[in-house]
Protein backbone atom coordinates (compact mmCIF):
# COMPACT_ATOMS: atom_id res chain seq x y z
CA UNK A 1 0.00 0.00 0.00
CA UNK A 2 2.71 1.87 0.88
CA UNK A 3 4.85 1.50 -2.09
CA UNK A 4 1.38 2.25 -4.49
CA UNK A 5 0.80 5.80 -2.74
CA UNK A 6 4.57 6.38 -3.76
CA UNK A 7 4.22 5.52 -6.92
CA UNK A 8 1.10 7.31 -7.03
CA UNK A 9 2.03 10.35 -5.67
CA UNK A 10 5.39 10.12 -8.18
CA UNK A 11 3.06 9.71 -10.67
CA UNK A 12 1.35 12.95 -9.90
CA UNK A 13 4.35 15.01 -9.73
CA UNK A 14 5.31 13.73 -13.40
CA UNK A 15 2.45 14.78 -14.57
CA UNK A 16 2.31 17.94 -13.23
CA UNK A 17 5.68 18.66 -14.25
CA UNK A 18 5.22 17.88 -17.57
CA UNK A 19 2.38 20.01 -17.94
CA UNK A 20 4.24 23.23 -16.29
CA UNK A 21 7.14 22.07 -19.27
CA UNK A 22 4.55 22.50 -21.91
CA UNK A 23 3.07 25.83 -20.72
CA UNK A 24 7.43 26.86 -20.45
CA UNK A 25 7.69 27.37 -24.89
CA UNK A 26 4.46 29.32 -24.84
CA UNK A 27 4.89 31.67 -22.10
CA UNK A 28 8.29 32.35 -22.93
CA UNK A 29 7.38 33.30 -26.82
CA UNK A 30 4.17 35.58 -24.93
CA UNK A 31 7.04 37.85 -23.14
CA UNK A 32 8.94 37.55 -26.41
CA UNK A 33 6.21 39.22 -28.46
CA UNK A 34 5.54 41.25 -25.84
CA UNK A 35 9.13 42.70 -25.69
CA UNK A 36 9.57 42.84 -29.54
CA UNK A 37 6.03 44.51 -29.68
CA UNK A 38 7.08 47.40 -27.19
CA UNK A 39 10.14 47.75 -28.65
CA UNK A 40 8.47 48.91 -32.09
CA UNK A 41 6.75 51.64 -30.88
CA UNK A 42 9.33 52.81 -27.46
CA UNK A 43 10.96 56.07 -29.80
CA UNK A 44 7.27 57.15 -30.82
CA UNK A 45 5.93 56.71 -27.26
CA UNK A 46 8.73 58.14 -25.33
CA UNK A 47 7.79 61.47 -27.34
CA UNK A 48 4.32 61.39 -27.63
CA UNK A 49 2.81 59.18 -24.56
CA UNK A 50 5.72 59.12 -21.71
CA UNK A 51 3.42 58.61 -19.29
CA UNK A 52 1.16 55.21 -21.31
CA UNK A 53 4.85 54.14 -21.82
CA UNK A 54 5.91 53.78 -18.24
CA UNK A 55 2.50 51.93 -17.23
CA UNK A 56 3.37 49.46 -20.19
CA UNK A 57 6.47 49.09 -19.27
CA UNK A 58 5.39 47.51 -16.00
CA UNK A 59 3.24 45.35 -17.46
CA UNK A 60 5.99 43.90 -19.50
CA UNK A 61 8.56 43.78 -16.91
CA UNK A 62 5.57 41.63 -14.28
CA UNK A 63 5.33 39.44 -17.44
CA UNK A 64 9.20 38.29 -17.38
CA UNK A 65 9.33 38.52 -13.83
CA UNK A 66 6.64 35.73 -13.72
CA UNK A 67 8.43 34.02 -16.30
CA UNK A 68 11.92 34.12 -14.38
CA UNK A 69 9.47 32.63 -11.05
CA UNK A 70 8.27 29.44 -13.83
CA UNK A 71 4.42 30.92 -13.20
CA UNK A 72 3.95 29.85 -17.33
CA UNK A 73 0.65 29.83 -16.09
CA UNK A 74 0.61 33.12 -14.83
CA UNK A 75 2.47 34.67 -17.77
CA UNK A 76 0.22 32.97 -20.19
CA UNK A 77 -3.10 34.46 -18.40
CA UNK A 78 -1.65 37.86 -18.35
CA UNK A 79 -0.40 37.90 -21.57
CA UNK A 80 -3.53 39.30 -24.01
CA UNK A 81 -3.95 42.33 -21.72
CA UNK A 82 -0.39 42.90 -21.75
CA UNK A 83 -0.28 43.11 -25.67
CA UNK A 84 -3.58 44.85 -25.32
CA UNK A 85 -1.67 47.31 -23.74
CA UNK A 86 0.65 47.68 -26.12
CA UNK A 87 -1.89 48.02 -29.04
CA UNK A 88 -3.48 50.70 -27.19
CA UNK A 89 -0.43 52.46 -26.50
CA UNK A 90 0.73 52.27 -30.02
CA UNK A 91 -2.74 53.90 -31.09
CA UNK A 92 -2.01 56.58 -29.04
CA UNK A 93 1.68 57.63 -29.65
CA UNK A 94 0.41 57.67 -33.84
CA UNK A 95 -2.51 59.79 -33.13
CA UNK A 96 -0.76 62.17 -30.89
CA UNK A 97 2.27 62.23 -33.49
CA UNK A 98 -0.55 62.97 -36.29
CA UNK A 99 -1.57 65.99 -34.39
CA UNK A 100 1.73 67.27 -33.83
CA UNK A 101 2.25 67.19 -37.48
CA UNK A 102 -0.71 68.81 -38.12
CA UNK A 103 0.05 71.78 -35.43
CA UNK A 104 3.47 72.66 -36.90
CA UNK A 105 2.52 72.31 -40.26
CA UNK A 106 0.19 74.71 -39.46
CA UNK A 107 2.62 76.98 -37.64
CA UNK A 108 4.99 76.78 -40.92
CA UNK A 109 1.99 78.16 -43.10
CA UNK A 110 1.33 80.72 -41.06
CA UNK A 111 5.34 81.80 -40.27
CA UNK A 112 5.89 83.16 -43.80
CA UNK A 113 3.16 85.93 -43.36
CA UNK A 114 3.82 86.58 -39.87
CA UNK A 115 7.64 86.75 -40.50
CA UNK A 116 6.71 89.78 -43.38
CA UNK A 117 4.53 91.91 -40.99
CA UNK A 118 6.57 92.04 -37.58
CA UNK A 119 9.75 93.13 -39.04
CA UNK A 120 8.13 96.04 -40.55
CA UNK A 121 5.77 97.07 -37.57
CA UNK A 122 8.97 97.37 -35.03
CA UNK A 123 10.76 99.43 -37.85
CA UNK A 124 7.59 101.60 -37.68
CA UNK A 125 7.72 101.56 -34.03
CA UNK A 126 11.16 102.36 -34.16
CA UNK A 127 10.97 105.73 -36.62
CA UNK A 128 8.74 106.85 -34.63
CA UNK A 129 10.11 106.84 -30.92
CA UNK A 130 13.00 107.99 -33.20
CA UNK A 131 11.47 111.05 -33.84
CA UNK A 132 9.56 111.15 -30.36
CA UNK A 133 12.92 111.63 -28.79
CA UNK A 134 14.13 114.63 -30.81
CA UNK A 135 10.65 116.17 -29.65
CA UNK A 136 10.50 118.89 -27.23
CA UNK A 137 7.26 117.88 -26.40
CA UNK A 138 5.02 114.93 -26.75
CA UNK A 139 1.77 114.67 -29.16
CA UNK A 140 -1.75 115.15 -27.40
CA UNK A 141 -2.20 111.40 -26.01
CA UNK A 142 1.70 110.49 -25.62
CA UNK A 143 2.86 110.56 -22.28
CA UNK A 144 6.52 110.22 -21.11
CA UNK A 145 6.05 106.72 -18.82
CA UNK A 146 4.42 105.48 -22.85
CA UNK A 147 7.22 106.67 -24.91
CA UNK A 148 9.61 105.00 -22.24
CA UNK A 149 7.44 102.00 -22.25
CA UNK A 150 7.73 102.02 -26.18
CA UNK A 151 11.72 101.97 -25.91
CA UNK A 152 12.11 99.36 -23.94
CA UNK A 153 9.34 97.46 -25.70
CA UNK A 154 11.56 97.54 -28.93
CA UNK A 155 13.97 95.90 -27.01
CA UNK A 156 12.26 93.35 -25.79
CA UNK A 157 10.50 92.79 -29.22
CA UNK A 158 13.85 92.95 -31.26
CA UNK A 159 15.33 90.04 -28.28
CA UNK A 160 12.16 87.64 -28.80
CA UNK A 161 11.99 88.24 -32.93
CA UNK A 162 15.38 87.07 -32.82
CA UNK A 163 14.43 84.18 -30.82
CA UNK A 164 11.83 83.59 -33.16
CA UNK A 165 13.59 83.70 -36.30
CA UNK A 166 16.08 81.16 -34.85
CA UNK A 167 13.54 78.88 -33.70
CA UNK A 168 11.98 78.85 -37.41
CA UNK A 169 15.72 78.03 -38.40
CA UNK A 170 15.88 74.94 -36.86
CA UNK A 171 12.44 74.17 -37.82
CA UNK A 172 10.88 74.22 -34.80
CA UNK A 173 8.24 76.61 -35.97
CA UNK A 174 5.67 75.78 -32.66
CA UNK A 175 7.85 78.02 -30.65
CA UNK A 176 8.65 80.15 -33.77
CA UNK A 177 4.82 81.52 -34.16
CA UNK A 178 4.18 81.40 -30.40
CA UNK A 179 7.12 83.85 -30.00
CA UNK A 180 6.14 86.15 -33.49
CA UNK A 181 2.85 86.51 -32.02
CA UNK A 182 3.72 88.15 -29.16
CA UNK A 183 5.74 90.15 -31.06
CA UNK A 184 3.35 91.48 -33.03
CA UNK A 185 0.68 91.94 -29.87
CA UNK A 186 3.42 93.69 -28.26
CA UNK A 187 3.95 95.56 -31.40
CA UNK A 188 0.25 96.42 -31.69
CA UNK A 189 -0.09 97.49 -28.77
CA UNK A 190 2.89 100.00 -28.55
CA UNK A 191 1.69 101.55 -31.67
CA UNK A 192 -1.92 102.10 -29.81
CA UNK A 193 -0.07 104.05 -27.07
CA UNK A 194 1.75 105.96 -29.16
CA UNK A 195 -1.39 107.44 -31.76
CA UNK A 196 0.31 105.10 -34.94
CA UNK A 197 -3.03 104.30 -36.57
CA UNK A 198 -3.90 106.07 -39.63
CA UNK A 199 -6.52 108.68 -40.79
CA UNK B 1 14.32 94.65 -38.92
CA UNK B 2 16.67 97.10 -38.43
CA UNK B 3 19.86 96.14 -36.76
CA UNK B 4 23.25 96.55 -36.76
CA UNK B 5 23.77 94.91 -39.91
CA UNK B 6 20.04 95.19 -41.39
CA UNK B 7 19.06 98.67 -42.27
CA UNK B 8 15.44 99.49 -41.44
CA UNK B 9 12.71 99.25 -44.30
CA UNK B 10 12.46 102.95 -45.79
CA UNK B 11 8.63 104.24 -45.25
CA UNK B 12 7.79 104.45 -48.55
CA UNK B 13 7.89 100.31 -48.21
CA UNK B 14 6.23 100.04 -44.98
CA UNK B 15 2.96 99.53 -44.72
CA UNK B 16 2.97 99.62 -40.86
CA UNK B 17 4.16 103.59 -41.18
CA UNK B 18 1.10 105.86 -40.28
CA UNK B 19 -1.03 107.97 -43.28
CA UNK B 20 -2.39 111.42 -42.69
CA UNK B 21 -4.85 112.84 -45.25
CA UNK B 22 -4.46 116.14 -46.24
CA UNK B 23 -7.09 118.35 -45.02
CA UNK B 24 -7.84 122.00 -45.89
CA UNK B 25 -5.59 124.39 -44.01
CA UNK B 26 -3.20 121.85 -43.37
CA UNK B 27 0.67 123.02 -42.99
CA UNK B 28 3.39 120.19 -42.35
CA UNK B 29 4.40 121.97 -39.59
CA UNK B 30 0.74 121.62 -38.20
CA UNK B 31 0.93 118.01 -39.06
CA UNK B 32 4.04 117.59 -37.47
CA UNK B 33 3.00 119.67 -34.15
CA UNK B 34 -0.01 117.14 -34.28
CA UNK B 35 1.82 113.86 -34.14
CA UNK B 36 5.10 114.84 -32.72
CA UNK B 37 4.44 117.85 -30.56
CA UNK B 38 6.59 119.26 -32.30
CA UNK B 39 6.30 121.40 -35.19
CA UNK B 40 9.88 122.13 -36.16
CA UNK B 41 10.40 117.99 -36.80
CA UNK B 42 8.10 118.83 -40.46
CA UNK B 43 11.33 118.10 -41.69
CA UNK B 44 11.17 114.33 -40.97
CA UNK B 45 7.50 114.05 -42.68
CA UNK B 46 8.98 115.85 -45.81
CA UNK B 47 11.92 113.37 -46.06
CA UNK B 48 9.50 110.59 -45.78
CA UNK B 49 7.15 112.20 -48.82
CA UNK B 50 9.64 113.23 -50.92
CA UNK B 51 8.18 111.06 -53.71
CA UNK B 52 4.85 113.06 -53.67
CA UNK B 53 6.32 116.62 -52.18
CA UNK B 54 8.65 118.57 -54.14
CA UNK B 55 8.82 122.22 -51.66
CA UNK B 56 7.47 121.22 -48.11
CA UNK B 57 5.48 124.63 -48.00
CA UNK B 58 2.95 122.73 -51.12
CA UNK B 59 0.95 120.60 -50.06
CA UNK B 60 -2.75 119.59 -51.16
CA UNK B 61 -6.21 118.34 -49.54
CA UNK B 62 -6.42 114.97 -50.02
CA UNK B 63 -2.66 114.57 -50.64
CA UNK B 64 -2.00 111.12 -48.56
CA UNK B 65 1.21 111.53 -46.40
CA UNK B 66 3.11 108.95 -44.40
CA UNK B 67 4.32 109.99 -40.73
CA UNK B 68 7.28 108.04 -39.79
Amino acid sequence: MKKLSVWLLATLVAFALAGCSTQKGPAEQAVASADAALAAVRDAAQKYAPEQLGAVEAQVQSLKDSLAQGDYKGVLAAAPAVSSAISSLKDAATAKQADAEAALAKAKDAWGPISADVPKMVDAIQSRVDILSKSHHLPHGVTKDSLAAAQSGLSSMKSTWSDASNAASSGDYTTAMSKAQSVKDQATQIMQSLGMSSS
Amino acid sequence: MADDKTPAAPATDNPYTQTYTVQSGDTLSKIAQKYYGDSSLYTKIFEANRDQLKDPNRIFPGQKLRIP
